[in-house]
């Protein structure tokens, strides 16, 4: 019995060593081609100036959705961060969902919001109940929808979807702050290629700890949380770089949530957002390419390194786990709904490359991570532990995890030096180190409690993030 | 495993070397920048001097003679400047032999150095490089065909239009807002090729002239836009193309084509771009077809239809509070858009 207990020990050890390091090598190969993408746009980005799209009469108008819930804590910054948009044709579309704080009276107070007639472009199913229309009377182009909530974001952006008006509309997180050219830049794709492009996100970054004024980002500054820096290397290295790989690859999946454009009449299409999604974001994007591609209409998903959305991340272990069991239920709900598509050639690089990455390593690498621990666990238990051989498989697994923190870090440093203080940059190359350590396996646990999760079919909840608000700038003294 | 014990240690090692290269880079890198960035600064103090003097006295030697940054300084202040500041700008990156470099990265090997000579031309030539940047709209790389495209936009020569409408429908095409920019740019000369093209082009070509002689208001190509929006064996883009342009037009003589396919047609997005257009136009001729077309089952159209007639003004307000006085589905419809319209009297300090 022993031995066959042995047995199963080293072929799971074999397994989980070989799946570590297959991951790790993926990776790197999107790591090392989304930096070389980036370093190659640092250096000619061939394409249009701001000035040119801004100026252009050919620049699509947007609307700007902002669902809210309980964002009492941030969503003026927010709403004066996107009224602040350089962007010649623009509308933003608050929708108030069901928010028990001073949400509401917070912007009814600060942009003078009178009640109007809805008057719906289109009629996406909603499954709560709009309770009135909102419009600015300070001049600003918002519109604010109140509505009861369902507890799910897609509920409160399909509402969104129903009163906006421009042909393209982009999602934004009523806990973000975008750059003043933020739009322009994400819009770009849609101005040079009208015909093709369907969707287009931007980088997302951690906004906790950076020093803010009025919805702008004066100076990005690294949270004295661990937790937080962990996900600034987790953000660089999977949103900045992984996606700018995955778009060179023309298999983007992902278009966050926090900051995402879209054309609204294939939103409009396709239904709206999935009402029972907990990854709606990525859900909207994988409907969309089944959609066209199934139709045989062109179609470009585009990933732009270079806008800036700073977004609130958790600040704690508790809601970091509630946030990805969340995303890790989501994403198997999409990659069951898709699963037509999985490996299948007629769907591309997404049906061949992305979807089958997303459902081997991000859906299943947790179970393979606790799989391989247990099994460390279990040999030492039963003596048969080759300590040796255990610490130089843990080494290596750790050098490649360090790396690929560290070739992150590094593009972030020689491309855009973001944080400009040199012990902000080590933090940052110290968390991709201990990051390996302890935060890694805990991730691995949330993201297999999020797939059991889903597996039991347990109803979807969408959990609201607790806001602690931006850190405002102190107000420089005048001599 | 203990075989695989050895090179994993060495595979280790090896990704431990890795690490502190780039560890050591970050370190070095981030160290040496503020000192780069402060001489960086000065130099270009003294370099900006020089261009002062170019500017003012058009002492060319000594920009001729100024070291290598000067090129940058120069490209980086191109844009901004116009008239005779510019051409004594381009002069000087032509003596400086920056244009001549350019023209020979035509051909190189890397795609942003190909991509890179075009936006510079662009900027700095005249119409000496027309038929080497038309040449590159067929370029192997999508950007530096982009590149090409925008470079023969901004050298502003009309015979560039030919190659731009064509680069729509070769085997490696240009996407329709690169074109439609660099068309643009071309100004009011490429008129008559355009109006030709709506009637000769290929559906992508006649789409893209129909949005840039709208943007250009072109009157004459009216009766071409209107024969294109009523034809029901045109595509649909480049019916709502003809529709857009003839709203921003705003020839009260397409009131009644637009109307006819508000009514008529069953393509929302056309009908939707109808009934801008006649918002656009303002011709209260308009009203009955957007009236009937408020309660139209496609919301987008419905809306649309709504904030065209109060477009039209007191007009339009007229016929809608007519309708909301009448009742029914149609008369809540012109209720909620009256509501919803704007009232510049709600502004605050108004």
């Amino acid at each position: 019995m022993r031995e066959l207990a042995l047995d199963a020990l080293l072929t799971m050890s074999w397994v989980v060593l070989g799946y570590t390091l297959l991951l790790d090598l993926v990776m790197l190969a999107l790591v090392l081609a989304g930096a070389r993408r980036v370093s190659a746009s640092r250096r000619w980005d061939g394409s249009e100036g701001h000035e040119e799209i801004f100026a252009s009469p050919l620049t699509p108008g947007v609307s700007v959705l902002v669902p809210a819930h309980d964002e009492e804590a941030g969503i003026l910054d927010t709403l004066a961060a996107v009224l602040a948009q350089r962007y010649p044709v623009l509308e933003v579309v608050l929708v108030d969902d069901g928010s028990t704080d001073r949400t509401f009276a917070k912007v009814a107070e600060r942009f003078g919001l009178v009640q109007v007639t809805a008057r719906p472009t289109a009629a996406l199913p909603v499954d709560g109940e709009v309770l009135s229309v909102h419009r600015a009377t300070t001049g600003d182009p918002l519109t604010v929808v109140r509505k009861t909530s369902v507890g799910r974001r897609s509920d409160a952006l399909n509402a969104g979807l129903n009163v906006a008006r421009h042909p393209l509309v982009c999602m934004v997180d009523a806990d973000s702050l975008l750059e003043p050219e933020a739009l322009v830049q994400v819009a770009r794709p849609f101005v040079e290629d009208p015909a093709n492009v369907v969707a287009s996100g931007g980088v997302i970054r951690a906004a906790n700890g950076a020093r803010v004024s009025r919805g702008s980002v004066l100076e990005p500054r690294l949270s004295p949380r661990w937790v937080v820096r962990f996900q600034v290397v987790e953000y660089l290295r999977s949103f900045l770089l992984g996606r700018t790989g995955w778009a060179d690859a023309n298999a983007l999946l992902i278009i966050s949530g926090a900051f995402g454009l879209f054309r609204r009449d294939l939103v409009v299409e396709v239904g709206g957002l999935d009402a029972l999604s907990l990854a709606e974001d990525a859900e909207l994007v994988v409907t969309l390419q089944e959609h066209l591609r199934r139709q045989g209409r062109p179609h470009r998903v585009v990933f732009v390194p270079e806008p800036v959305c700073w977004t609130e991340v958790p600040e704690t272990l508790s809601v970091l786990g509630r946030q990805r069991r969340r995303w890790s239920h989501g994403l198997a709900q999409l990659l069951w709904k898709h699963r037509r598509m999985i490996g299948n050639p007629r769907f591309g690089p997404v049906g061949v490359l992305a979807l089958p990455f997303f459902l081997l390593f991000e859906l299943l690498g947790p179970v393979v991570e606790v799989l391989g621990l247990a099994s460390v666990v279990l040999a030492a238990f039963l003596g048969a532990l080759d300590t040796s051989t255990a610490l130089v498989m843990f080494g290596l697994a750790l050098g490649l995890g360090t790396l690929l923190s560290t070739a992150a870090v590094a593009v972030e440093e020689f491309s855009y030096h973001r944080y400009t203080r040199g012990r902000e940059v080590g933090v940052l190359l110290l968390a991709g180190l201990l990051e390996n350590v302890g935060y890694r396996q805990l991730h691995a646990w949330f993201r297999l409690r999020g797939l059991v999760a889903a597996l039991v079919r347990q109803t979807p909840v969408w959990t609201a993030m607790p806001r602690t608000g931006f850190t405002e700038a102190e107000p420089v003294a005048v001599p | 495993m203990n075989s695989l014990a050895a090179p994993a240690a060495v595979a280790t090692a090896v990704l431990g070397v890795l690490v502190v290269v780039l560890l050591v880079a970050v370190a070095a890198v981030h160290t040496s920048r503020a000192r780069r960035l402060a001489a960086a600064q000065e130099n270009r103090a003294e370099l900006m001097a020089v261009v002062y003097d170019l500017l003012d006295d058009g002492d060319e030697q000594a920009v001729v003679d100024a070291p290598a940054d000067l090129d940058e300084v120069l490209l980086h202040l191109l844009p901004q400047l116009r008239g005779a500041d510019r051409e004594a700008i381009q002069t000087a990156l032509t003596r400086r032999g920056v244009v001549a470099r350019a023209v020979a990265d035509l051909d190189a090997r890397a795609a942003w150095r190909r991509g890179r000579a075009a936006t510079l031309l662009g900027s700095t030539a005249g119409r000496d490089h027309l038929a080497r940047l038309t040449a590159l709209l067929a370029d192997r790389s999508v950007e530096v065909r982009c590149a090409a495209a925008r470079a023969l936009g901004r050298v502003g020569d009309p015979a560039a239009v030919h190659g731009l409408l064509a680069s729509l429908t070769t085997a490696r095409p240009l996407p329709a807002g690169v074109v439609g920019m660099a068309v643009l740019d071309l100004g009011t000369p490429v008129l008559p090729a355009l109006r030709a093209t709506l009637v000769t082009g290929s559906p992508a070509a006649r789409a893209l002239s129909a949005d840039v002689v709208g943007l250009h208001g072109d009157v004459i190509a009216g009766p071409a836009l209107a024969e294109l929006l009523t034809d029901p064996r045109q595509p649909e883009d480049v019916r709502r193309a003809a529709a857009t342009a003839l709203g921003r037009i705003g020839d009260p003589g397409s009131t009644d084509p637009l109307a006819e396919v508000l009514v008529d047609v069953a393509l929302p997005a056309l009908r939707r771009a109808a009934a801008e257009a006649l918002g656009r136009i303002g011709d209260p001729a308009g009203a009955p077809a957007l009236l009937a077309g408020l309660t139209c089952p496609a919301r987008e159209v419905a809306a649309a239809c709504g904030d065209a007639l109060v477009a039209l003004g007191p007009e339009g307000s007229a016929v809608l509070a007519d309708a909301a006085a009448r009742g029914g589905p149609l008369g809540a419809a012109a209720a909620a858009t009256l509501d919803a319209a704007p009232r510049p009297g709600l502004l605050v300090g108004a």
